[in-house]
C-alpha cells in the first residue's frame, strides 16, 4: 500500500483507468433526479455540486443515494457522453457499482469506481488533477488546484 | 465466486449473448458484494419499463438484447410505464414521448415480459411466496415482498433486474441469507401513539423510520394491527425516504412473531421511541400546508380493489372541484375489477380520473402547470416536489378526497 503523499489508496470496485479533474462534493448524491443526462450537469438544487458539469470529471462524493431507477439515468448519461469519467466514494453502495458494471457490459464504457477513502482523510479539492485506477484502488494526485 | 456448470456455460456464451451478458453482470455484482454463489429465483420484476427511467439508452440496450434473441427465464412483470396506454392523450402526454414508451412495451413483449405496468405486481400476476428468492427492483415492491410476504430479494436496480430475469438467478448475498435479514434498530411505539393509531399514520411512520435507518433493517414494536394496504403504504414511504428493503413489524409480519425472532437473538443496536408528537412532526415535514390545491394523487403504490371501494364510497354523490384534478393510480387488473364492480364508474361520475399503468411520478406533467398537490402517500410526498415540481401537502385518504371536492386542504 502506497504511503506517498501524492497517492491515496482505496478499494477498487470497478475496473478502468481515468485521468481528469476532481469535482468534490461533501453530500451523498443520487443520479436519479440529481443529474441531467442530456447535459451532464448536476440539477439537484439541494446539492452542493448543483450547476457543475460532471462530463469527463472525477466525481468525488461520500456515498450514493436513492432510487432503483438510478442506472436508467446513469446509462442514459453514459450513452450521451454526459457521465463522469470516474467515481470516488467513501463507501460505494451496490447501486453505484451496478451502474459501472452495466455501463461496461452493455455500453462498453469503463467508469472506474474506487471507495473506502475515509471522509476526513481525503485532501482532494475541486479542480485537482488525479488519475484513478479502479482495479488497484490507487488515486494519484497529479496536480493540486 | 462459485458458478455451477450451467451458470459457467451461460457466462461462456453457450446460451446466447444476452444470457452471457446477464451472467457477467450478476457474477461481477456478486463478487463486489461478497456472494459465494448464485441462487435460482422464482420471478423478476423490472423497474426500467418506463421511458422516463430507461430513456434512449434503455431502448438501445433492449433492442440489442431482442436482436440477439433474449427471452426471460422466469416469470417477469413490468413496473409502471410513463404513459397511461389507453388515455395518454387525455393526460396531455406528448405524442413523440408516448411513441418511445410504446417501443419499450414492444421490446419487453418480445422478451416475454408480462405487461402488468404496476408497482404492485403482487396484486396481479406476480405473487411471491414465503421463502422464495426473487430478483425484484421497484423499491416499494421489494419492501412488500420481503417484509409482508417473507420472500427474499435484494433491492436490485434497473437492468440488473432484467439480467436476473434472463439468467433466472441472482447472486446470493444480503437479504437472500438468514443472517442478512436480522433486525438492526428497534422502534417502540409509545403508549400515546398506540392508543390512538389512525390509518393515515402509516405513511409518516414509514417515512420517519426510513429517514432514521437509511438502508438498515428496522423492527417496529407496538403497532396495534395493520391491513394489507397499510403495510403497503408504510413500506413504500420507508423505501422512499430511506432505502428500506425489509422491515419487521412484531406480531404482524411473518418473520417477527416476537422481538427476539426479528433480531435473531441478538440485541438491538439502538432503541428509538416513537410518540404521537414524532408522527405529527413528520407529517409536517412531508407537507403540512393547507389551503387551495390543484391536483390530488391517491393510489401510490397502485390502489388495491379495497382502496378503489373506499374511494368510490367517499365520492358517491359528490363532485370533484372544478379547479382540481383527482387522479387515482392503479393497474389494469384492479381497474377491470373496479369497473366490473362499479367503483370506477362512481369515481369517474364524481369527476375523478383513473390513471392506469403509470402515475404522477412517471408521466411528463409539465403541460398541466400544477403548483400544489395533495396526497395520502409517503412516496409521492417524497418524490413529487422534484418529479412534478409541486408543493406537496400530505393528508389522510379521506382528507385528500375531501380536498378534491372542496378544492382545498383544511387542517
Amino acid at each position: 500500500m502506497s504511503t506517498a503523499p501524492n497517492h491515496l489508496q482505496g478499494r477498487g470496485c470497478a475496473p478502468g483507468e481515468f485521468e481528469g479533474e476532481v469535482v468534490l462534493s461533501r453530500q451523498p448524491f443520487g443520479f436519479w433526479q440529481g443529474l441531467d443526462p442530456q447535459t451532464g450537469v448536476v440539477i439537484d438544487k439541494r446539492h452542493d455540486a448543483c450547476g457543475q458539469s460532471l462530463i469527463g470529471k472525477v466525481f468525488v462524493f461520500p456515498y450514493g443515494r436513492g432510487s432503483t431507477g438510478t442506472p436508467g439515468i446513469f446509462l442514459e448519461a453514459v450513452r450521451n457522453g454526459c457521465a463522469p469519467g470516474a467515481i470516488v466514494n467513501v463507501a460505494s453502495e451496490p447501486m453505484i457499482i451496478m451502474c459501472a458494471i452495466l455501463a461496461d457490459t452493455f455500453l462498453h464504457v469503463r467508469i472506474p469506481v474506487v471507495d473506502g477513502l475515509p471522509e476526513d482523510a481525503v485532501d482532494l479539492r475541486t479542480g485537482d488533477r488525479v488519475r484513478v485506477n479502479g482495479e488497484t484502488g490507487v488515486i494519484e494526485v497529479l496536480a493540486k488546484a | 465466486m462459485f458458478l455451477a456448470d450451467a451458470e459457467q456455460r451461460m457466462l461462456d456464451g453457450h446460451d446466447g449473448a444476452p444470457r452471457a451478458q446477464a451472467m457477467a453482470v450478476l457474477s461481477r455484482l456478486g463478487e463486489a458484494c461478497g456472494a459465494d454463489r448464485m441462487v435460482p429465483i422464482a420471478s423478476a420484476h423490472l423497474v426500467a419499463s418506463s421511458y422516463q427511467i430507461a430513456g434512449e439508452a434503455g431502448i438501445a440496450i433492449y433492442g440489442d438484447l431482442v436482436a440477439h434473441g433474449a427471452r426471460v427465464a422466469v416469470r417477469t412483470t413490468s413496473d409502471p410505464g410513463s404513459i397511461d396506454f389507453a388515455r395518454w392523450q387525455a393526460f396531455k402526454t406528448p405524442a413523440d414521448y408516448a411513441a418511445r414508451q410504446i417501443v419499450i412495451a414492444e421490446l419487453l413483449d418480445q422478451m416475454g415480459v408480462i405487461p402488468t405496468w404496476t408497482c404492485t405486481p403482487y396484486t396481479t400476476f406476480n405473487v411471491p411466496r414465503f421463502g422464495e428468492h426473487l430478483g425484484w427492483s421497484e423499491s416499494s415492491a421489494v419492501v412488500f415482498a420481503n417484509s409482508v410476504v417473507g420472500a427474499r430479494t435484494n433491492r436490485l436496480a434497473a437492468y440488473v433486474d432484467l439480467c436476473a430475469a434472463l439468467a433466472g438467478r441472482v447472486p446470493y448475498f444480503g437479504l437472500h441469507t438468514d443472517a442478512g435479514r436480522t433486525g438492526d434498530i428497534l422502534f417502540e411505539i409509545a403508549p400515546d401513539l398506540a392508543a390512538a393509531f389512525e390509518d393515515h399514520y402509516f405513511p409518516p411512520l414509514g417515512y420517519l423510520v426510513g429517514q432514521v435507518v437509511k438502508d438498515k433493517i428496522p423492527v417496529i414494536r407496538g403497532v396495534p394491527g395493520a391491513t394489507f394496504d397499510q403495510l403497503k403504504a408504510f413500506g413504500a414511504a420507508s423505501a422512499a425516504s430511506g432505502s428500506v428493503a425489509l422491515y419487521h413489524m412484531v406480531g404482524i409480519t411473518p418473520e417477527a412473531p416476537t422481538v427476539e425472532a426479528a433480531f435473531r437473538g441478538e440485541a438491538p443496536r439502538e432503541r428509538i421511541p416513537v410518540g404521537l408528537a414524532d408522527i405529527t412532526a413528520t407529517m409536517a415535514q412531508m407537507g403540512g400546508g393547507d389551503g387551495p390545491i390543484d391536483v390530488v394523487g391517491v393510489g401510490c403504490p397502485h390502489a388495491s380493489i379495497d382502496q378503489m371501494r373506499r374511494y368510490a364510497a367517499f365520492l358517491d354523490g359528490k363532485r370533484v372541484h372544478a379547479n382540481v384534478q383527482l387522479w387515482v393510480c392503479t393497474n389494469t387488473t384492479v381497474e377491470q375489477m373496479a369497473r366490473t364492480m362499479g367503483y370506477a364508474q362512481t369515481i369517474e361520475r364524481a369527476g375523478g380520473r383513473l390513471m392506469v399503468g403509470t402515475c404522477h411520478n412517471d408521466c411528463p406533467l409539465a403541460a398541466w402547470g400544477f403548483r400544489r398537490l395533495a396526497t395520502d402517500s409517503g412516496k409521492f410526498a417524497y418524490y413529487t416536489p422534484t418529479t412534478v415540481g409541486t408543493e406537496c401537502l400530505f393528508a389522510g385518504t379521506d382528507a385528500c378526497l375531501q380536498a378534491a371536492v372542496t378544492g382545498k386542504v383544511e387542517r
